[in-house]
């Protein structure tokens, strides 16, 4: 099981990697719009962290995620 | 003299046209003369709805860009080419429409209405895809946005208690989806000719995409404020309205389109960092 800590650090891993760009500073409650990141490179976040962990996260619930932390709950539903 | 073969291509484009049209010409023609409730305009509405309506007016305003640039990428193709025209037919009515309402409620002036279109004239719209294939992808990302808009302001002419508004956004949009799924059956047919280019030129087109009237329309960034605060629309439609469905209707996973839309992303960021140097 992939614990909280893991998934903060897999998104600034794959967040780094998607924007080329620091993501050091990031927290679960860091809204992510707030970070720069537009609507397409978060779905790609989205996508790799999936492929990362072999997991989908339904469509329906993508739409909910405001903030980091939202989608590492949604993430961690699924890997739990 | 020889004849070259008809494609299977042509010939399903030109299937798919004709499908289109038929359903057209059956079930959605409109007359802007004789089915807006014109007597029901609301004269006291706000100067937002009037602002909204022009600026919808004004992205509609570049349409001879729009069919001069469409038609000639698509000219060899007789479905396609046929399309264009038709498009520009059904196009036409909806800056018509929309500035028959602008007068029709007072807000704006006939002269006002023609400073406009002049201010208007002054920029040319150039397609922002080099290729048909590409432009027929952002024909099916950008008519359903355009569609969902339409519907988002259909709901602030409700709130407004301007039915002439309320029912000339709801044809428009109906025109809009009908455009939609045209493109969409379009990117079906490229997409089982050839999958991996298709989804290439997808992604570029979702990593690349804006709105027509950027750039080019007045004060466009005062006024898509206004659109979004009034048409309520938020940060996250176009990923739950646009882009979700269209890959839905197309039948893309979100994984699929992940690996074509990596590079196309990449490319997006080089493209960002070179002209910031």
């Amino acid at each position: 099981m992939t614990d909280k800590q893991d998934l903060l650090g897999l998104f600034k891993t794959v967040a780094e990697r998607v924007d080329r760009r620091s993501f050091e500073t990031v927290t679960r409650d860091s809204v992510i719009t707030d970070l720069g990141v537009d609507s397409l490179s978060m779905m790609q976040i989205v996508g790799e962290m999936e492929t990362e962990l072999s997991i989908q996260i339904p469509d329906e619930d993508l739409v909910e995620i405001v903030t980091v932390g939202d989608l590492c709950s949604k993430v961690e539903r699924r890997v739990a | 003299m020889t004849q070259a073969p008809v494609t299977r291509m042509e010939e399903r484009l030109y299937r798919i046209y004709m499908e289109f049209f038929e359903k057209a010409e059956r079930e959605r023609r409109w007359s802007v003369f004789d089915d807006i409730p014109w007597d029901k305009v609301n004269k006291e509405c706000s100067d937002e709805l009037a602002l909204c309506a022009e600026t919808f007016a004004s992205v509609e305003m570049y349409l001879p860009d729009y069919v001069a640039g469409g038609i000639n990428v698509v000219r060899p193709w007789f479905g396609r080419a046929w399309w264009q025209a038709n498009w520009g037919y059904e196009e036409s009515k909806h800056s018509l429409g929309l500035g028959e309402w602008l007068m029709r409620s007072g807000k704006r002036t006939k002269d006002q209405w023609f400073d406009h279109y002049n201010t208007i004239s002054q920029k040319q719209w150039e397609a922002p895809f080099q290729t048909a294939r590409q432009m027929t992808c952002y024909g099916a990302v950008q008519e359903q946005a355009t569609f969902v808009i339409y519907v988002k302001h259909r709901d602030f002419a409700k709130r407004e208690g301007d039915e002439a508004l309320y029912t000339l956004y709801d044809y428009i949009a109906r025109d809009e989806i009908a455009h939609t799924r045209f493109y969409q059956e379009v990117v079906t047919a490229l997409l089982e000719e050839d999958r991996e280019g298709t989804l290439a030129d997808l992604a570029k087109v979702f990593a690349e995409f804006k709105m027509p009237g950027v750039d080019l329309v007045p004060d466009y960034d005062e006024r898509i404020l206004q659109m979004r605060d009034q048409g309520g629309v938020d940060r996250d439609l176009f990923i739950r309205k646009v882009y979700l469905p269209v890959l839905k209707y197309l039948n893309i996973s979100r994984h699929e389109m992940l690996a074509a839309q990596r590079k196309a992303l990449q490319d997006r960021k080089d493209a960002r960092e070179v002209a910031a140097e």
